[in-house]
This record gives structure tokens, C-alpha cells and sequence, in this order.
């Protein structure tokens, strides 16, 4: 416990300390969601009919764009080779990079989402639907994610690999988060879409960590 | 079983049962595709459009198949360190994407008349269309290193963590409302936990069939099975010819590598 | 960094691989607690039922919100389609033996439409109460059999009615039927 905390705060001041990269990250998720109103037109209509769709999509690629800050620079400078040695099982130290990681891009995600909702015109209803689903689902896409980065460590065009590898495993989680909205705009429960998004998240808390593992193990060794 | 483990020793099996697999394979193929195309009925509801039936079933069957292999074979590398697993699992890889994108087609060209419609994201088909996508990761990640064997083991964990689809697929047409009709040969393993879906769109017909022994008339039953058969035995061939290549090509490196092999082994 | 070797605060006086069994068992003890919370919360989620489509009886039931665009799933009943004045808006009743459903629907009909037929349609309900569809899919059942048999099995009487069909005829080539009669 005292490990996961250490790594985790450790991690948190990293971030906090580059903060431009979070900057990054969110000034992504605006202005790709802004380009939106001129990509479709401006009617009303059409931008509260997508919106639910683009905020997670952007989300997810969001989450995606910052993945490569999980292990790339700690493989650069060693630290990473020094945390696979230690005593503290690996997988322990993967899941308080993954909490990190999820503190400095999916919360602040989801604290600017509302504001792209604006931005598209999402019907008042949907806001608490969207904000639940991600932060139900964002957890999810950083612990997939992790594994994602740990097979990449070392390859080739690591970035678009990432893509390949990641994106499939986020549609389940996008088809949830998505129609959760959609169904309460139209007037149905979300209730069995959260459970799901629960469900996937709490699969993911203890498998993925111990993938990541054996894949971060492997990168750092090869 | 640990004694086929030896790459070597199992080629040595593979290649004496290759010439039988072809042998037998090429008459299932003449004799599923005589019975598919002209001795098999039209069906009662799809008329002559029903024998996509015959490509699309055994390659969904066997791009799932391939996965599986793909996942079992990446395991055993992971946990025994077997070689034999990382090859036999680099080699279902592209044989399991073919497999599945002939699926996905023939079932998107079987869609369109019967359904209405070329492609709807229901839960089978997009299950399938993820099976593809890892198909696809797969082949790449484990191609994206400099040195070719660093990439085994990151495409090997990415072979198990992708083993969760292969149920989502199984499943899926019994578990949501999907579009896509429920199994005919393997229905029975689900028994009757079929919903609202089940009692809507199967009316007494399918009890009428099902006192038969299956919802799949005889003469057709015949050959889907030869196809299966074909098909199995096509997906056999290919993957042994294809470890022969990754066989022959990790031996290449490691003689590169300045490896004397021991006599009798080459 | 420093708490990283810092031991001492679980587990004192205890072997550095006794240490380790034990964060090991904490570890395997957490995860099954995890994934026994996943298979609990999927089973809480399969009752709920995320639908593909609603059935004319849950229509009927006002499961479905005012305005909300769905698809209704359910049997063509047999002899209910009409071509509408215009020619080209198709009318029948969409039904699950409980309860049935008006739809209009404006364009081509799958080929595999007829009476009796699964289909699945997407749309809302209008004032009346009618499915206004904008787009319809025929739901093909797993069951196959051959035009013969199923002749076979009508001139021998097991043919029950209400069966997919009808036992208006059988086809013997895609499209050749249309099961709308124009009004």
C-alpha cells in the first residue's frame, strides 16, 4: 500500500510538475470537438444529436494521445528498470501509474466535458449521463491503455501501433458510454449500460495491471 | 505431450500428415461444393441465397478457431517458454484474418438480400469486426520490432488479453436483442435461456424442426458439414505450411546469430 | 521513491519471501474480489436487458417513452400488408400474439419480408400510435429447410398455421413475391 502511494504520488508530481503535457491533452479535446460546428454545420439539431458520440470519441482519443507519458519516459531515464526490480510486485506499481495517469487525463477530461457539451448543444439531460459513463469508463481506457503502452515499449512507430491495438479494445466501452447518453435523451434507463461500464471496469482493475506487467517486464528486459 | 514441444520433432509429424490432410482435404472441398451449389434445396424462406451459408459458417467457425489456437499457443509460450507456441500462434495469425474477413464478407453479401441490409452494428457482428481488428494488432505488433523474436512475447500477452472477445462472440447473439439469428448447430448448449428475441421470431416452425433433432434440415446438414470438414482440414494445411516457413526462418536467424545446431536436430 | 524499499511497515519480523507470500496472497484475494464484483454487476446488468428491440406487447405496456425513436421487433401478421394510395408507402401490422403494432414504412421491403416474417424496424410512434419506420430489417430465425419438405410437410397437414409464410405459398426465387396487396 505504502509503494502503490509512493509510486502514485510520484507520478502525480511528475505530471503536475509537466503540466503543459495535460495542457496538451485537453487543448486537443476542445479544439478537435470544436471542429466539429464546421465539419457538420452548425444546426442545432445535428450537433445535440452527435454530441454524446464526439465528447466520448475525443475522449477516448485523448486518453489514447497521452498513453505514451505512462512508461516512455521512465524507460528513458531507467526509473522504469528500477520499479520492475523492486520488491513491490509489478503489477501494484503498474495500477498506481494507471490511478496517476487517470488523475492527470480522465478527471480533468471529464471536468471540461460539460463544457464541450455546450459547445455541441447536448440536451441538459444528458450531462449527468455523460459525466457518470465517463467517469465509470475513463478508468477503463487508462487501464487498457496501460497494456497497450507496455507492448508498444520499443517498437517501431509506437504511436500508431498504439492505435492499432488500443482502439478495438475501446469500442465496447465507447458502444456503452454512448448509448447510456442516447438512452436517456430518449427517454429510457441507463442503469444496465452503467452496470456494464462497471462490470468492464472492475474486470479490468485487477487483469490489466497484471498484463501490462508481463509486457513492461518484457520491454524493459529487451 | 510436452515431447511435441520440440519444434523439430513436431514438424517431423506435421510434414508426414501434410500429404493425408491435402489428400482428404480436396475431395471434402469437390464434394461439400457439389452438395452446397446443386445437390442441397433451396431453403423455404431465403431460396438459393441460403448457401452463402455454406463459405460463411465454417469461416466464422474457424477465424474463431484460429483465434483460440492463436491465444492457446501464445499461453503455452508465456508459461512453458514452449517455441513452439509463439510459431504455431505467428502462424494462425494471418490464416484466422483471412478466415474472418472472408466471414465478414460473405456475411455482409448474405445480409443484404435476407436482412435488408449489408452491415448493422449489432453485437455479433461487431464482436466479429473486433476479431478482426486483433487479427490484425496481432500481425502488427508482433511484426514491429527491429529484432523480429522481440516481438513474440508483446504479441503473445496481446493473443490472451484478446481471448475475452471469443466468448462476447458466442454469446452475444443469446445475451442481447441482436439481429443476427441465433446458432443452429450449437443452439442446444444454451438450452432454452433464449429471451423476448427467442419467442418473437421463432415460432412453432423451429419446434417443429427441433423434434427432428436439429433446425437444420438434413440435406443441408450435410453439406455444412462436409465444408466443415474441408475447410478444418484446409485451415490445418495452411497453418503447417506456414510454420514450416516461420520454422525455417527462425532457424535462419539463429545460424545468422552464429548458432551451430546440434546434429540431430537439422 | 523511499517507501519503495521501506518494509517495515507491513509485516515485521517476517522473511523477505514470507513478506512476498503474503502481498502475493493479498494480491490473488483482491482480484477474485474484483472479478467476483464484475460477474455480480454483469448479471445485475443482463436482467436489465440493453435491447436491441422492443416487442409490440412492451410497446403496448408504454415501455417505450413518448417520442423516442426505437425498433420494434416482432411477426409480419399474416395478410396485413397493404401498398398505401401513393404506391410507394408500405402498412402492416407488426405482431408478437399479445399485442400488435401498426407501421408504415416508405421504400423497399427486404426480399425475406412476407407474412409472418421476424422482422425489425427503426422508428417512433406517431399521434396514432403508428410506427413511422425509417428503415426495416428482416430477423431471419436458425431455422433452414428445404421449399420441398416444407410443401411436403403442408400436404401432410403438420404444417401449423401462423408459420412463417403463412402457407400462402412458398417461393421459389428471391423477390418473386410481394406479400402487399395494393389497395
Amino acid at each position: 500500500m505504502t509503494a502503490f502511494l509512493a509510486v502514485l504520488t510520484r507520478d502525480l508530481r511528475l505530471a503536475l510538475r509537466q503540466s503543459a503535457d495535460l495542457a496538451l491533452v485537453l487543448g486537443f479535446f476542445v479544439i478537435a470537438a470544436s471542429l466539429f460546428p464546421f465539419g457538420v454545420g452548425p444546426s442545432p439539431e445535428i450537433l445535440a444529436r452527435i454530441a454524446p458520440g464526439v465528447i466520448w470519441v475525443l475522449a477516448l482519443l485523448a486518453v489514447m494521445l497521452s498513453l505514451d507519458r505512462l512508461f516512455q519516459q521512465d524507460l528513458a531515464d531507467g526509473s522504469l528498470e528500477q520499479l520492475a526490480l523492486a520488491p513491490v510486485p509489478l503489477s501494484i506499481t503498474i495500477l498506481a501509474k494507471v490511478a496517476a495517469h487517470w488523475l492527470t487525463t480522465g478527471l480533468p477530461l471529464i471536468a471540461v466535458a460539460p463544457v464541450i457539451g455546450i459547445l455541441l448543444n447536448l440536451p441538459p439531460d444528458g450531462y449527468v449521463t455523460l459525466l457518470v459513463g465517463l467517469a465509470l469508463g475513463t478508468p477503463t481506457l487508462s487501464l487498457i491503455g496501460a497494456v497497450g503502452a507496455g507492448l508498444t515499449l520499443g517498437a517501431r512507430r509506437a504511436g500508431l501501433l498504439i492505435a492499432l491495438l488500443v482502439l478495438p479494445l475501446y469500442i465496447p466501452i465507447l458502444i456503452f458510454g454512448v448509448t447510456a447518453v442516447d438512452a436517456v435523451l430518449t427517454g429510457f434507463d441507463a442503469r444496465a449500460h452503467f452496470l456494464y461500464l462497471a462490470a468492464i471496469l472492475a474486470a479490468a482493475i485487477p487483469l490489466a495491471p497484471l498484463a501490462a506487467a508481463a509486457a513492461v517486464r518484457h520491454g524493459v528486459e529487451g | 505431450m510436452h515431447r511435441f514441444a520440440n519444434p523439430s520433432r513436431f514438424m517431423r509429424v506435421a510434414d508426414a500428415l501434410l500429404p493425408w490432410m491435402i489428400a482428404l482435404c480436396l475431395p471434402l472441398f469437390a464434394a461439400g461444393l457439389y452438395y452446397g451449389l446443386y445437390q442441397s434445396p433451396a431453403d423455404f424462406q431465403q431460396s438459393e441465397t441460403v448457401r452463402v451459408m455454406y463459405i460463411h459458417v465454417p469461416t466464422a467457425f474457424l477465424a474463431q478457431a484460429a483465434y483460440v489456437v492463436m491465444a492457446l499457443g501464445s499461453a503455452s509460450f508465456l508459461i512453458w517458454k514452449h517455441p513452439l507456441g509463439d510459431l504455431i500462434a505467428r502462424s494462425a495469425a494471418p490464416v484466422g484474418a483471412v478466415f474472418c474477413f472472408v466471414c465478414l464478407v460473405t456475411g455482409s453479401l448474405w445480409g443484404k438480400p435476407t436482412w435488408g441490409t449489408y452491415w448493422v452494428w449489432d453485437a455479433r457482428l461487431t464482436s466479429m469486426l473486433i476479431l478482426q481488428f486483433l487479427f490484425f494488432g496481432y500481425l502488427a505488433l508482433a511484426n514491429a520490432f527491429d529484432d523480429p523474436a522481440r516481438g513474440d512475447k508483446p504479441a503473445a500477452i496481446l493473443a490472451v488479453v484478446g481471448i475475452v472477445n471469443i466468448p462476447i462472440i458466442k454469446f452475444s447473439v443469446y445475451f442481447f436483442n441482436t439481429l443476427h439469428q441465433q446458432s443452429t448447430l450449437f443452439g442446444d448448449l444454451m438450452g432454452g435461456s433464449g429471451d423476448a428475441a427467442k419467442s418473437v421470431n421463432q415460432p412453432d416452425i423451429a419446434a417443429a424442426a427441433a423434434e427432428q433433432g436439429s433446425a437444420l434440415a438434413p440435406e443441408m446438414l450435410l453439406p455444412l458439414m462436409l465444408m466443415f470438414g474441408a475447410f478444418s482440414l484446409f485451415f490445418l494445411i495452411l497453418l503447417v505450411l506456414r510454420l514450416r516457413g516461420e520454422w525455417a526462418s527462425v532457424r535462419l536467424r539463429a545460424l545468422r546469430a552464429g548458432f551451430r545446431p546440434a546434429p540431430e536436430e537439422v | 521513491m523511499t517507501a519503495l524499499g521501506d518494509n517495515r511497515s507491513s509485516g515485521r519480523r517476517r522473511s523477505p519471501a514470507a513478506r512476498r507470500k503474503r502481498t502475493r496472497l493479498f494480491l490473488v484475494l483482491g482480484g477474485l474480489v474484483f472479478l467476483g464484483a464484475a460477474v455480480v454487476l454483469s448479471l445485475f446488468a443482463l436482467r436489465e436487458n440493453v435491447n436491441y428491440f422492443f416487442g409490440p406487447t412492451e410497446v403496448a405496456d408504454g415501455k417505450v417513452p413518448d417520442g423516442a425513436k426505437f425498433r420494434i421487433g416482432g411477426l409480419v401478421e399474416i395478410g396485413s400488408c397493404r401498398i398505401l394510395g401513393d404506391g410507394v408507402t408500405r402498412e402492416f401490422t407488426v405482431t408478437d400474439g399479445a399485442a400488435s403494432v401498426r407501421v408504415t414504412y416508405e421504400g423497399l421491403l427486404p426480399s425475406l419480408f412476407r407474412d409472418g416474417q421476424g422482422v425489425v424496424a427503426l422508428g417512433r410512434l406517431d399521434m396514432q400510435n403508428v410506427f413511422i419506420a425509417e428503415e426495416v430489417l428482416a430477423k431471419h430465425d436458425e431455422t433452414y429447410m428445404p421449399t420441398e419438405a416444407v410443401e411436403a410437410m403442408k400436404r401432410a397437414g403438420t404444417w401449423q398455421e401462423g408459420e412463417p409464410d403463412g402457407g400462402a405459398k412458398t417461393v421459389t426465387g428471391a423477390g418473386t413475391t410481394d406479400p402487399c396487396k395494393a389497395l
